[in-house]
């Protein structure tokens, strides 16, 4: 990535979550459900919101994916306790804040 | 069963970024973690002492920091560790780390008891070289098996179920033996309360340096390392197109793929010419 | 210490209220376990960048000469900001009373401090559950290990999940939360001394407000650490999950922070700094909104962002030292209710008098009612209109400027309000302010 670049376009999300440290778990810390029993969920939402862009419109659908998970919180607030399983990662994975 | 498992103490590379300017790493708060091709290793250490009771012993050889990777894996059940720690030790290559690595089993064998097992990972995520099992098996003389998905005990033999590439092998070695477990055979156990204060209260972690070892420092370190790296090349990013498709059906979806891939104008003639040899049209 | 026996207090989480805590009970003689989720204490904290020195150097007396301290904010900025046009007041003090700091750095700092006064800390573990027996809570249960302690601090942060399976506390209300997102620019030596005109070790706090949140209530920040700038965005979360599922929102909350860094007036100061870091966390809007209903219970007492104890004004934001004092009264109040007979809920209940006599609640209470300042569109995209609208007017004319009067009538009936009512309201909420 030239410097070039970094003044003149905002980056895309995947593009700066890559300057964060991860140690990723292998086992999701939150899940949500596929296909129909998405209904009720603030898809809008979650897609524009969570931070770590982690939620990507597929159609009707969206896809979830929690390796870039900054574990905010944000998604289990804003929908339906029964339509998400959110844990904090175990054994100190997940994101590896050093700056902020 | 006594059971030793090899840890290695790496910079988290995924972390590790360029500076456009220089062209050289940035290792600035970079975090050093456990080798995660180590966690099944561990697992099927912790597995097997779990069936058959003894032990499971942690062996390191890094700096003092890799105390905390250590107690990372006493957390999640390892019984002590043992930190092969020394200046000497410093900038080896995969020869002399394995040196400093057998004269510590060998030492284990004499201050704590002989060792049935050696278990490693399959490879490193900072090197990726998956010497290190193979050339402490030979120092040791002990029989080695790699690609290790599972083992049990039968008699004084230890059954290894291999995964190979198209085939799932079992061989049985004669004890003691080394073997390397491939990258995400078993999914490593968590750390757990109890086991990480355990870590942390009664600090099971001896330390060695090579006062206690004794080894040639011409053997070890930087010294001891015959391998020469000529030049490192690093590879320009390539832009990836990132597309995301969800297909109807199966027909659908190798019609997108026909027409985003090889039907490209970029992709589709070389995808052609190394699938099947095709020039062109 | 032995890892069977029963601990007086176990802390969950070691950010500033649970160290804090942690700190004053462990020098006081307490046996204490404190348990952190994360990969040492601060690898997941996330904060905008100005700490309050003193309500922490009443804990830690060698604040100034240990704690990781970046630079001491003598410098105040709020600005503005409709499309290209910026409107900036600065205030400038010889007597900081503020520092910035990165919040892992000063976590770890507070953590070293309990574990140096005699804190067991357990890192890489997270607590799944407050155990309650008989009425009381007798310990944490980790996966299948359960720690029995007569105390627990709960020091979880701004995701209650221990409180809420608890039952003390309902889901988090996003009409009382904001995100808060975040980027590190590596600045390199010397560029914040010269753009921003401070000294060596002097630092700027500057907020933003106006159309960088794309009309979601909310704004900006800007904080100089030593060679690096952390700038970010608040949005409140209620109104824009509101404006997301309406379809109003159409960018990512990141597209709208990269805009903040490339926005003309702002990016000259960070030119083509590089990105080091990208976060984000969520945040308590103000107010009382989040206290829980009692923050005692037997056996069990609540601290810092998970007792909703955080306080933002638009122009500042206290939470560190909020929490960090939370975890000194609450261990103040443990050691109290020991020496009169034991952690019953009637004793531990005076952390509850202690925090509400002291100046976290009076901050609290005087800044009441800032939520509903903090969500009102008038403040966020009608007043920054009518000001740079004004500021245009006043400045942007080729031969004859108004007075500021008719700047300021022309303005009102451009943006559609009526002066007499924007007085109205403004003098209705600069008591909450």
């Amino acid at each position: 990535m030239s410097q070039e670049t970094l003044l003149t376009r905002p980056l895309k999300i995947e593009d700066l979550l890559q300057r964060n440290i991860y140690d990723v778990d292998e086992d999701p810390h939150i899940e949500i459900p596929r296909g129909s029993e998405q209904e009720g969920l603030p898809k809008e939402a979650l897609v524009y919101l969570c931070p770590a862009g982690c939620y990507t419109r597929i159609g009707d659908e969206i896809l979830f994916s929690y390796e870039g998970c900054v574990e905010c919180g944000l998604c289990r607030i804003i929908s339906p306790p029964d339509k998400i399983r959110w844990e904090y990662p175990k054994s100190g994975r997940g994101v590896q804040y050093r700056f902020t | 069963m006594r059971i030793v498992v090899g840890i290695k103490w790496v910079p988290n590379t995924q972390a590790v970024r360029f500076d456009p300017k220089t062209g050289t790493l940035i290792r600035q708060g970079v975090p050093a973690i456990v080798n995660p091709h180590d966690f099944p290793a561990v697992e099927l250490a912790l597995r097997l002492r779990d069936a058959y009771g003894g032990e499971v012993i942690a062996v390191s050889m890094a700096p003092p920091p890799a105390i905390q990777g250590l107690e990372h894996v006493i957390g999640m059940g390892v019984d002590r560790a043992v930190l092969l720690t020394d200046r000497v030790f410093a900038g080896a290559d995969t020869l002399a780390t394995s040196y400093v690595l057998y004269h510590g089993i060998r030492r284990i064998e004499k201050e704590i008891g002989k060792v049935d097992v050696a278990v490693f990972g399959q490879e490193t995520i900072d090197s990726s070289t998956a010497h290190i099992g193979a050339q402490v098996a030979s120092w040791l003389g002990w029989p080695y098996v790699y690609y290790v998905k599972n083992a049990k005990l039968d008699g004084d033999r230890l059954v290894v179920t291999r995964q190979l590439e198209d085939a799932v092998e079992e061989i049985a070695v004669e004890l003691p033996a080394v073997i390397s477990v491939a990258m995400r055979a078993l999914k490593p156990r968590p750390v757990t309360l109890k086991n990480k204060m355990r870590a942390k209260v009664e600090k099971p972690i001896i330390v060695w340096s090579n006062k206690d070892l004794g080894l040639d420092p011409r053997c070890v370190g930087l010294k001891g390392s015959p391998t020469i790296v000529a030049k490192v090349t690093y590879l320009p990013e390539v832009p990836r197109k990132k597309l995301v498709y969800k297909p109807k059906d199966p027909k659908d979806a190798a019609r997108w793929i026909l027409k985003n891939l090889f039907l490209d104008e970029k992709t589709g003639p070389l995808l052609r010419k190394v699938l099947w040899g095709d020039s062109g049209a | 210490m032995s890892i069977t026996g029963k601990f007086d207090v176990v802390v969950v989480g070691a950010g500033p209220a649970g160290s804090a805590a942690a700190y004053i009970l462990a020098k006081a003689g307490f046996k204490v376990l404190v348990v952190e989720r994360g990969r040492g204490a601060g690898s997941k904290e996330l904060f905008g960048g100005k700490v309050y020195a003193q309500p922490l150097r009443d804990i830690w007396p060698d604040l100034d000469k240990s704690a990781p301290i970046h630079r001491w904010v003598t410098k105040e900025r709020f600005s503005l900001v409709v499309g290209e046009r910026v409107l900036t007041v600065e205030y400038s003090s010889p007597r900081p009373v503020g520092f910035t700091t990165y919040l892992p750095e000063l976590a770890k700092w507070m953590a070293d401090k309990a574990v140096e006064a005699g804190a067991l800390l357990i890192d890489e573990v997270r607590v799944d559950e407050i155990v309650v027996k008989d009425g009381r809570v007798i310990g944490v249960r980790s996966g299948g290990d359960l720690v029995e302690a007569d105390v627990v601090v709960d020091a979880e942060g701004v995701n209650r999940l221990l409180l809420e399976k608890l039952g003390l506390v309902e889901r988090l209300d996003p009409k009382h939360i904001a995100l808060g997102v975040k980027e590190v620019l590596r600045t390199g030596k010397g560029v914040i001394e010269e753009k921003l005109g401070l000294g060596k070790d002097e630092g700027m706090a500057w907020m933003v407000a106006g159309d960088i949140t794309a009309g979601i209530p909310g704004g900006g920040f800007i904080y100089t650490m030593k060679d690096m700038i952390s700038i970010g965005l608040v949005l409140h979360v209620g109104k824009a999950v509101e404006a997301a599922e309406k379809g109003l929102l159409r960018e990512h909350v990141s597209l709208l922070l990269e805009k903040f860094r490339l926005h003309p007036y702002f990016k000259r100061i960070w030119g083509e700094a590089d990105i080091m870091e990208y976060g984000g966390h969520l945040t308590i809007e103000g107010g009382l909104g989040l206290v829980p209903k009692k923050l005692a219970i037997n056996g069990l007492v609540v601290v810092g962002d998970a007792a909703g104890l955080l306080l933002n004004t638009g122009y500042t934001v206290r939470g560190v030292d909020f929490a960090a004092t939370s975890g000194r009264l609450a261990a103040e109040a443990i050691i109290e209710a020991f020496n009169n007979g034991g952690p019953s809920e009637e004793n531990l209940r005076v952390y509850e008098d202690k925090l509400k006599s002291s100046f976290v609640w009076r901050e609290l209470v005087r800044h009441r009612g800032i939520e509903r300042v903090m969500s009102d569109p008038l403040f966020f995209t009608k007043l920054p209109r009518l000001l740079i609208g004004v500021m245009k007017r006043l400045y942007e004319a080729d031969y004859e400027e108004p007075t500021i009067l008719d700047a300021f009538i022309e303005s009102t009936s451009e943006e559609d309000i009526s002066l007499a009512r924007l007085l109205f309201k403004l003098g209705s909420v600069v008591g909450k302010l």
